[in-house]
């Protein structure tokens, strides 16, 4: 039977070739275009640590002063910043109430290999607390991270990523051995597995950048007066001449994230850090109502809006554009069966029910929904494959990492293919219902008489 | 006309024309929102520099070894780059113009700490700064060579460093000093406790190619004298028109052995870096400008089709009227009244249905709201565009022959 409907299908294909050809395209160029928005769209929404839902949660405070500058401009100027002072941080950190507690900040050294022929290079890395790895089940190639004392001495150790690992020492273990991080030696303790979690939780304000090159413990923030990335004085009244200013000012620069075991810990620290700011208050600092936020990964990642408008922008776009495509077919299909009602009727005169009249247009129309939805696929995959041309050529300074970036993001797997292939057997369906229960509806005679 | 016969034709039939109405709507609706993001992106995207973009090239160094000496590597670098044949002049620069990367500091009229501030990018640079980026000074003159500072030992030491004279743009100019008497003004720098007195005005310097509420940053600039500090450095070299390839030939063979303490990481263009660091601009535009011309592509597809459709069935209804006495004039004027008709009833939908999105993208995306005549254009772009996709289905109906009434099928 449906051997029978699909050869009646071909020879309707092969009848009317320009208007079949048409439909499939038009179904290809909106389920393409919609994939390729969508596919974007996955990727930036992606959450990257999900079985640790309801255990890491991130902190922000609100050390604002009354009048900060420009925060007028911000889509959200309620929302408290990003990142943490180093003075609030650290005395976050005494708190016993987390089971493992990370404080750090994204700083840049330059690396020099020591071996003939290697130019030393920029590499970016992160300076932090030893909790860091077991929080955020960083796998480990090969050693491990440190304890919380490397980070008090602060221990000359570093773990470095894998990418490194194989620039610097051809893939081979290199626990033991050291590295030259601006005229400063680290022994090498550990060495980071393939990780590159996206988007980049833990630091939302690189949320698409690369993994770290290297790790180092917190105390060197310190001591080697390690520059942050990214620096924003808060309050009118903060001065900043010198890297210690910088740790006792309002400045925020640093990530706050608590693992916290159970529901009732959740509220007892955020008692407590609310109680902290309260205390603050009192020496004339968090002039503010009180407006800190403890908030696990998925409220964290919509309140810094990883996703962002452009990328909600280009999917709505895209499906208006399917929504015409679908529209489009319809209408097509409509005139096409209208066309060529005669031979419907004819059929319906010589027996056919109305159910099978119906049956064999919606097969016709699945079709053409499924390989509009396979060449889609192509076009979807054609598209991403320039987006990553267009957007990420990389120059000379750019690390290679910034098109494995660009590659995880603009990637299409199975998932997503699943998704097209739905979406366009829905499409064909949507656009063929109308015109087939139209069809099946009409009294044979009307079509007979001519 | 007939033009009460139409409507009533169409209704009879009115599936196929709602549907291309609706198309007409959407096509309408991203059409005009798309048309005018990517008009306010590619605004920005060529916004003239300021800078003698194609003529400047940047090396960035870097000292690794615990032996460098950056003040004296930076002096004889500068020494070496502005002897070469061909550079019209080399300064440090502790940021790049045309990249997203460098700091900003709040700046005011008064000591006071609650004075209205200004935000500005700060771009720390040596003696003939102003020279190698090429500005125009639209008033006094560039710094003296004599104010610049000594590297300090790291960037926030740097930040509270400053010299007793800087050259300001003159969006930050007019920002600050609204009454636009800035030059010889004091300029108050907030977060570090310092001032300058401002000697000269620049034209116009972009910095970075932004987009949205943010974009006055772009070019509100302050340039202090001074050298950045180590161990990284940044030499932007500005080269007389049509040397620069020659320039930058021997500063990559020759450049890296002057100095082994440090190594150079890069050299490239200023055109290409600055190209570069708006390939997300051009990229989004071409994403939403393929959508917005696929859009329109495919109604364009769909009022030939109906059309197309219409000519065939009323094939015999076309040859009576022509046999009556309907010219062929009369034929193409009906199909393009009647495909006028649908279009219109589209276009009036979609004007509501694009300023409806337009208050939401200008509330997403941050965009001042939608002027009203983006919505006249796309109206009649659309119009064009119908007319356009019903000419051959048209013109196909007014050739059939009156001799078709007398046969039958």
């Amino acid at each position: 039977m449906l051997l029978h409907d699909l050869r009646l299908a071909l020879r309707s294909f092969k009848r009317t070739p320009i208007l079949t050809v048409l439909m499939v395209t038009a179904i290809a160029a909106g389920i393409g275009a919609a994939m390729i928005t969508i596919t974007l769209y996955h990727a930036r929404a992606g959450h990257p640590i999900w079985w640790k839902e309801d255990k890491l949660f991130a902190v922000a405070l609100d050390n604002r002063g009354s009048d900060h500058k420009g925060e007028e401009l911000q889509k959200h100027p309620e929302y408290p910043p990003n990142t943490l002072s180093y003075r609030d941080a650290k005395a976050l950190y005494a708190s016993r109430i987390p089971t493992h507690a990370v404080r750090m900040y994204q700083t840049y050294r330059t690396l020099d290999p020591g071996r003939a022929g290697i130019k030393p290079f920029g590499v970016q890395g992160r300076v932090m607390t030893a909790d860091f790895f077991t929080m955020f089940d960083v796998p480990m190639k090969y050693g491990t991270g440190w304890n919380r004392a490397a980070d008090e001495a602060p221990e000359p150790v570093v773990v470095i990523g894998k990418r490194l690992n194989e620039k610097l020492f051809d893939g081979a273990n290199s626990v033991g051995k050291s590295v030259t991080l601006s005229a400063k030696q680290f022994r090498v303790i550990g060495v980071v597995d393939s990780w590159m979690p996206t988007p980049k939780f833990y630091d939302v304000n690189a949320a698409f950048g690369i993994a770290e090159d290297f790790y180092l413990p917190f105390g060197w923030a310190e001591a080697l007066q390690l520059p942050p990335a990214g620096v924003g004085c808060v309050t009118p009244d903060a001065k900043v001449n010198s890297f210690v200013d910088l740790l006792t000012a309002d400045c925020n620069m640093l990530q706050y994230w608590v693992e916290l075991p159970t529901r009732e810990s959740v509220d007892r620290f955020r008692q407590f850090v609310d109680n902290y700011t309260v205390d603050e208050k009192r020496h004339g600092r968090f002039v503010r109502a009180p407006n800190n936020r403890v908030l696990n990964v998925t409220d964290w990642l919509a309140l810094n809006d990883v996703i962002g408008d452009e990328s909600r922008v280009q999917v709505g776009l895209a499906a208006m554009f399917l929504g015409v495509c679908i529209l489009n077919t319809l209408g097509l299909m409509l005139a096409k069966f209208l066309g060529a009602a005669h031979v419907t009727g004819l059929r319906r005169a010589l027996g056919a029910s109305r159910k099978h009249i119906i049956r064999q247009h919606l097969t016709e129309v699945v079709v053409v929904g499924l390989v509009g939805g396979m060449v889609g696929i192509v076009f979807a995959w054609l598209g991403l494959w320039a987006i990553r041309v267009l957007t990420f050529i990389p120059g000379p300074n750019d690390s290679p990492d910034r098109l494995v970036m660009a590659q995880s993001l603009s990637h299409m797997d199975l998932r997503m293919l699943g998704l097209a292939l739905l979406i366009s057997m829905v499409t064909g369906i949507v656009a063929g219902l109308y015109p087939a229960w139209r069809i099946g509806r009409a009294a044979p005679a009307t079509f007979l008489k001519t | 006309m007939e033009i009460r016969h139409m409507l009533s034709a169409l209704w009879r039939n009115r599936t196929g024309p709602i549907l291309i109405a609706v198309q007409i709507a959407i096509a309408l609706t991203v059409l005009v929102n798309v048309a005018y993001v990517v008009e306010q992106r590619l605004e920005t995207y060529t916004r003239p520099t300021g800078l003698d973009i194609d003529n400047i090239f940047w090396i960035s160094t870097n000292g690794f070894r615990s032996d460098y000496n950056h003040a004296a590597a930076v002096e004889a670098d500068l020494q070496w780059l502005n002897s070469i044949p061909g550079v019209i002049a080399a300064a440090d620069t502790i940021s790049i113009p045309q990249t997203y990367s460098g700091y900003g500091l709040p700046f005011s009229a008064s000591p006071d700490e609650r004075a209205p501030r200004e935000g500005a990018r700060v771009m720390v640079m040596t003696a003939r700064g102003i020279e190698t980026l090429g500005v125009e000074l639209a008033s006094g003159r560039t710094f003296s060579p004599d104010a610049v500072t000594p590297p300090q030992a790291d960037g926030i030491g740097q930040l509270g460093k400053w010299a007793p004279e800087v050259v300001v743009s003159q969006a930050l100019a007019d920002a600050v000093f609204p009454k636009k008497d800035a030059l010889g003004k004091t300029l108050y720098v907030g977060l570090v406790n310092q001032s300058a007195k401002i000697v000269g005005i620049i034209k116009n310097l972009q910095v970075a190619p932004v987009v949205g509420p943010f974009s006055k940053f772009a070019s509100q600039v302050v340039i202090v004298p001074g050298v950045p500090p180590g161990p990284n450095a940044s030499y932007m070299v500005r080269t007389q028109p049509g040397r620069q390839a020659e320039v930058m030939a021997k500063v990559d063979k020759e450049m890296a052995d002057r100095e082994p303490s440090r190594y150079i990481a890069f050299t490239q263009t200023l055109a290409k870096t600055s190209s570069d660091t708006k390939g997300w601009i051009r990229s989004s535009s071409i994403i939403l400008g393929a959508v917005a011309i696929l859009v329109l592509a495919v109604t364009a597809i769909g009022i030939f089709g109906l059309a197309a459709f219409n000519v065939a069935t009323r094939t015999r209804q076309i040859g009576t009227r022509r046999a009556v006495g309907a010219r062929k004039f009369h034929i193409l004027r009906y199909f393009f009244v009647e495909n006028w008709l649908v279009t219109t009833s589209g276009v009036a939908i979609g004007c509501v249905a694009a300023l409806a999105l337009g208050v939401q993208m200008s509330r997403m995306i941050q965009l001042p709201r939608l002027p009203l005549y983006y919505l006249a254009g796309g109206t009649l772009f659309v119009w064009l565009l119908g007319l356009a996709a019903v000419w051959i289905p048209a013109r196909r109906a007014a050739a059939i022959s009156p001799a078709v009434a007398t046969r039958t099928v």
